[in-house]
């Protein structure tokens, strides 16, 4: 024993290193016996293989998943797009090739031409795109007469095709290219450069589910590029289906009442949205002006990018959600619901209203400058009386006004689940001191008590909180989607309705406010009356929203006044009064008054709501019968 | 014995074979990675060519500190050297940005690190100061090998924290070399399999999301993913197979040339050489690295004490490792996995890191009859 074998005295040591040396002598002859397997036993034949080499990926684009609306119709789907393309090394006959297309395709051959140019090197064999979307009739005459076409090929991509177009265009979202951060924060899902992605709205929500997963395929090319010989194949995995909860019909409906205005006036512009105050399913969901989404899906050209986003009235925008606008007296029911809640007014309370109402030093205006005589809490809320409201939400307080108008849902997001949705605001005196470093002043609760200052609110959020006063109180989180399914239609999600908050109101109370609500659309004298739907009881109330001060419209006609410069016109409703089952909130950007322009949108909508209710209603009575016979 | 003990004795006995080794396979390898990088580029020395220079001379200067001073000198700087490296690969889940779907690289103007091959080679010291103090016939119980098992864990968690699943299975390969050398039953590793299994059931089962499982899945099956891992290796074994018995003429292969393999240059460096140099060129690579391999177990086994000893078995599973998996991979025996080919492949970080574990191991070699 030497003196070196201290530290390592009786380890076996030698031993176990002879088997970690054994260990890597076998790996290494098994590398050594692959290396012989391909160089000499398969050496030829790799190496014929990398003469007329050679491999390339063709990827297998996943198609899209559809969207449904609730009962099944498609809004939007995966369609074949045909791309005609030239490969300029296979055009042994080019003039005559071009004359043909061009004849075909009822165009200018040398603009044809052109377009495939001179091409050199390696480029010759590179596919040049004529038209990337042919339509059919098209398609099938370049077909029959592709014995007169060397070096003229189709090929088909699948392509996002929104059936309804503008309709709902803001709710299906759009899709494009990821951009350059989407792809660094995504990059483990798989994404590459190129692929398209839901950029907005529910295409963007639902990216994961919809998107499916691309396939490939490994093919041996000629040095023409060509396939040889294809090594192996992952199919593509399309995306799953969506079943939203909004109805195609009412969707339809909304825009179309949106849209019909007698000739000479300009088209309506604004939002509407239509919910279930028992589930808080979003039925209709439209903001106008609109954008056709189809624009996008194979790649949006610099003009109608341009065009869409230097428009002056932003029509990429979702009015429904994203944009915020004083409430006007659409307000007045939260309001008043507050005045009964804190004990301010009883239903009996009387005020006098003179036409004006003094604070201060200052006079404010009932809009009815005759006056309304005494008016109690319905007669207020029927003729919307501002002296009412002025009177007793002074008493109440801007705080107290925050308080219920935030248990309402009001002034911040509803949680409906779509991207940059705004929060809207409800003003009280710790956000002024906060926002503005300055104290409220009592004059601002007079105008707060009728919708009209800070107050914002969107147009879904308007509709949130009428569906709680419907629903006794319940503040619904609003609901797009009844389920997702895979593509075989096998169930994988299913939403249910989900209470966000009760306001603190009792049902008595909420009652009155519901009552006085209904006589403005059903009682002589309310303001509501376009609101009417035969044989349903309706309830609602309309708004209007100043643009600009009284004094910059004074005296003029209302043809007169600049579009920009004229008032909003908002309508929320109800409908049945006594058994509430739909909500609807309508405004309409600078539509002058709500009685006239907001109120006859959400009539028709209701009035489809009911008829095809009615409808079913039938069909189900028939059925029954049939039972019975 | 003095600081620098490069006295006259350790000089007779300096391990020139070992330097002749590492020297060559360092050659061989900056002579292809030429022919694999200045593909597509406009003559003059590509730019890739001359990082690796660069990270070349700095590797150089790392071996030759890691020789200078006695080994059991270096034992004491174990524990720092580790715990430093440790922290280094952890400031990158705070500094390092997203690259390729991993966060491994710290980025200091032209400099580029990828801290975890360092983490490798504190893995290695302090693995081997730890058997040192514990020797590891003495293992005899599982609970031995807590501590052993902690300081693997830290380095490989963090680099799997990085994203880098490739760098972490080395990290614990690494460290399972050296587990031949303990004293534990057949019975106690028969339960520690079955305690794994039963763990990577149910982590499968209940902690994974689905995109979890299909990371890992594309790992072990990249077929799943033509697109990319499997064009890959359909590539490199044309690339190899083509090159026959002598290769194709050097910077003539077409494969490389033609840049058919998208990371030609660094994991799939063994498909360059398979091309141009053909069995021959990779029967004498593959036979230098096991003459290296092999020459580290005659050190451990020449070595007089138990740190030395364990350093160099420590060295071994650090070279051997990297390069089975490498060329498993490039030889589609292996799933893709992003593994560097040690000295060969182009990565200034690999090349500092096995240059300094080589230098380690030519410190053992030299110092073999200091007593």
């Amino acid at each position: 024993m030497t003196v070196s074998q201290l530290g390592k005295s009786e380890i076996p040591i030698d031993g176990r290193l002879r088997l970690v040396g054994a260990f890597i002598v076998v790996a290494f002859a098994l590398f050594v016996f692959r290396l012989f397997q391909l160089q000499i036993v398969e050496g030829e034949t790799l190496r014929t293989r990398s003469e007329q080499n050679s491999v390339r990926t063709i990827r297998l684009e996943a198609p899209r998943g559809d969207i449904l609306d609730r009962e099944g119709r498609v809004l939007a789907t995966t369609r074949p797009a045909y791309e005609l393309q030239v490969i300029p090394s296979g055009l042994s006959e080019r003039k005559t090739t071009f004359a043909v297309l061009a004849q075909l395709l009822d165009a200018d051959p040398a603009l044809l031409e052109d377009r495939v140019g001179v091409r050199k090197g390696a480029e010759r064999f590179q596919p040049v795109t004529l038209i990337d979307d042919l339509d059919f009739d098209r398609l099938a005459k370049v077909e029959t007469h592709r014995y007169a076409l060397p070096g003229v090929v189709t090929d088909v991509q699948p392509r996002r095709h929104y059936v309804e177009g503008a309709m709902a265009a803001h709710l299906m979202g759009l899709i494009g290219e990821i951009g350059r951060d989407q792809l660094e924060r995504r990059d483990r899902e798989g994404y590459r450069p190129g692929d398209i992605i839901g950029q907005a709205g529910l295409e963007a929500r639902l990216e994961s589910h919809l998107r499916g997963r691309a396939g490939g395929r490994n093919v041996v090319v000629d040095v023409a590029g060509r396939e040889v010989e294809v090594l192996d194949e992952v199919a593509a995995v399309p995306g799953g289906k969506v079943v939203l909860a909004l109805d195609r019909d009412l969707q339809r409906e909304a825009e179309a009442a949106f849209l019909d205005v007698p000739d000479g006036e300009p088209a309506k512009m604004g939002a509407a949205v239509a919910m279930d105050v028992r589930t808080g399913e979003v039925l209709v969901m439209l903001s106008l002006p609109s954008y056709d989404p189809n624009a996008f899906a194979g790649g949006i050209d610099v003009e109608t990018w341009n065009a869409l986003t230097d428009d002056e009235w932003d029509p990429l925008q979702n009015r429904a959600i994203q944009n915020r606008y004083p409430p006007g007296s659409t307000h007045k029911p939260i309001v008043a619901a507050a005045l009964l809640a804190d004990g301010i007014v009883t239903p009996e309370t009387r005020v006098f209203c003179p036409g004006y109402f003094r604070h201060g030093r200052r006079t404010y205006r009932c809009w009815k400058r005759e006056g309304h005589g005494y008016v109690d809490i319905h007669q207020a809320l029927k003729q919307s009386c501002d002296v009412y409201f002025y009177t007793n939400g002074v008493k109440l307080g801007i705080d107290r006004l925050a308080y219920y108008a935030r248990a309402f849902g009001l002034g911040h997001r509803t949680g409906i689940r779509l991207a940059s949705e705004a929060p809207g605001l409800v003003p009280s005196t710790e956000w002024k001191k906060r926002k503005k470093g300055e104290v409220w002043y009592p004059g601002e609760t007079v105008s707060a008590s009728i919708g009209q200052g800070y107050n914002l609110y969107t147009p879904l959020q308007l509709a949130v909180a009428y569906a709680a006063l419907a629903n006794g109180g319940k503040v619904l989180r609003p609901r797009l989607l009844l389920r997702l399914e895979a593509r075989d239609g096998t169930l994988l999600e299913e939403f249910s309705p989900e209470v966000r908050g009760e306001v603190p109101i009792s049902p008595e109370h909420l009652a009155v406010v519901r009552r006085g609500l209904a006589a403005v659309v059903e009682e002589p004298g309310g303001t509501g009356y376009r609101a009417r739907v035969p044989g349903v009881r309706v309830a609602g109330k309309t708004g209007t929203a100043q643009v600009v001060g009284t004094e910059h419209t004074e005296g003029m006609e209302e043809e007169e006044i600049a579009i920009r410069r004229r008032d909003h016109a908002w309508f929320g409703a109800f409908a049945p009064v006594d058994a509430p089952e739909i909500a609807v909130g309508v405004f309409v950007e600078h539509g002058l008054h709500g009685a006239s322009s907001a109120a006859p949108v959400a009539q028709r909508i209701l009035a489809r709501y009911f008829e095809k209710k009615a409808e079913i209603g039938e069909a189900v009575q028939v059925s029954e019968s049939g039972w019975g016979g | 014995m003095t600081l620098l003990s490069i006295d006259r004795r350790s000089f007779q006995n300096f391990d020139w074979l070992l330097l002749f080794l590492t020297l060559l396979l360092v050659g061989i390898g900056l002579v292809n990675l030429f022919s694999a990088t200045q593909a597509g580029t406009e003559g003059g020395l590509p730019s890739e060519f001359r990082r690796q220079l660069v990270a070349l001379a700095l590797a150089s200067i790392a071996l030759i500190a890691a020789l200078l001073f006695d080994y059991r000198r270096t034992e004491r700087m174990a524990m720092p050297f580790y715990l430093a490296t440790l922290l280094l690969c952890a400031s990158t889940l705070i500094f390092a940005p997203v690259v390729r779907g991993s966060r491994s690289w710290l980025l200091w103007g032209p400099l580029s690190l990828q801290p975890a091959e360092l983490a490798k080679v504190g893995l290695v010291l302090a693995l081997a100061r730890h058997f040192q103090r514990n020797p590891a016939s003495e293992i005899r119980r599982l609970r031995d090998l807590l501590v052993p098992g902690l300081i693997v864990a830290a380095p490989a968690g963090i680099i799997v924290a990085q994203g880098d699943m490739g760098v972490a299975l080395l990290t614990v390969l690494i460290a399972a070399t050296f587990l031949p050398f303990v004293r534990i039953p057949a019975r106690a590793w028969a339960m520690v399999a079955a305690a794994a299994v039963a763990s990577l059931v149910g982590l499968w089962k209940f902690a994974f999301k689905d995109y979890h499982r299909d990371r890992i899945l594309q790992v072990l099956d990249p077929s799943r993913d033509p697109l990319a891992s499997g064009y890959q290796a359909i590539q490199s074994k044309i690339a190899i197979g083509s090159g026959g018995l002598f290769g194709k003429p050097y910077m003539e292969g077409t494969q490389t040339q033609l840049q058919f393999l998208p990371t030609q240059h660094s994991d799939f460096i063994f498909s360059v050489l398979g091309e141009e140099w053909g069995f021959v060129g990779c029967v004498v690579v593959l036979g230098l690295y096991l003459g290296l391999l092999l020459w580290g177990l005659v050190i451990a086994s020449n070595s007089k004490d138990g740190f030395g000893a364990m350093l160099a078995v420590g060295v071994v599973g650090m070279l051997f490792w990297p390069v089975a998996i490498n060329v498993a991979m490039v030889l589609g025996l292996a799933p893709v996995i992003g593994v560097p080919l040690p000295l060969l492949s182009y990565g200034g970080s690999q090349l500092l890191a096995n240059m300094m574990a080589l230098g380690l191991l030519l410190n053992v070699s030299m110092r073999r009859y200091m007593f």
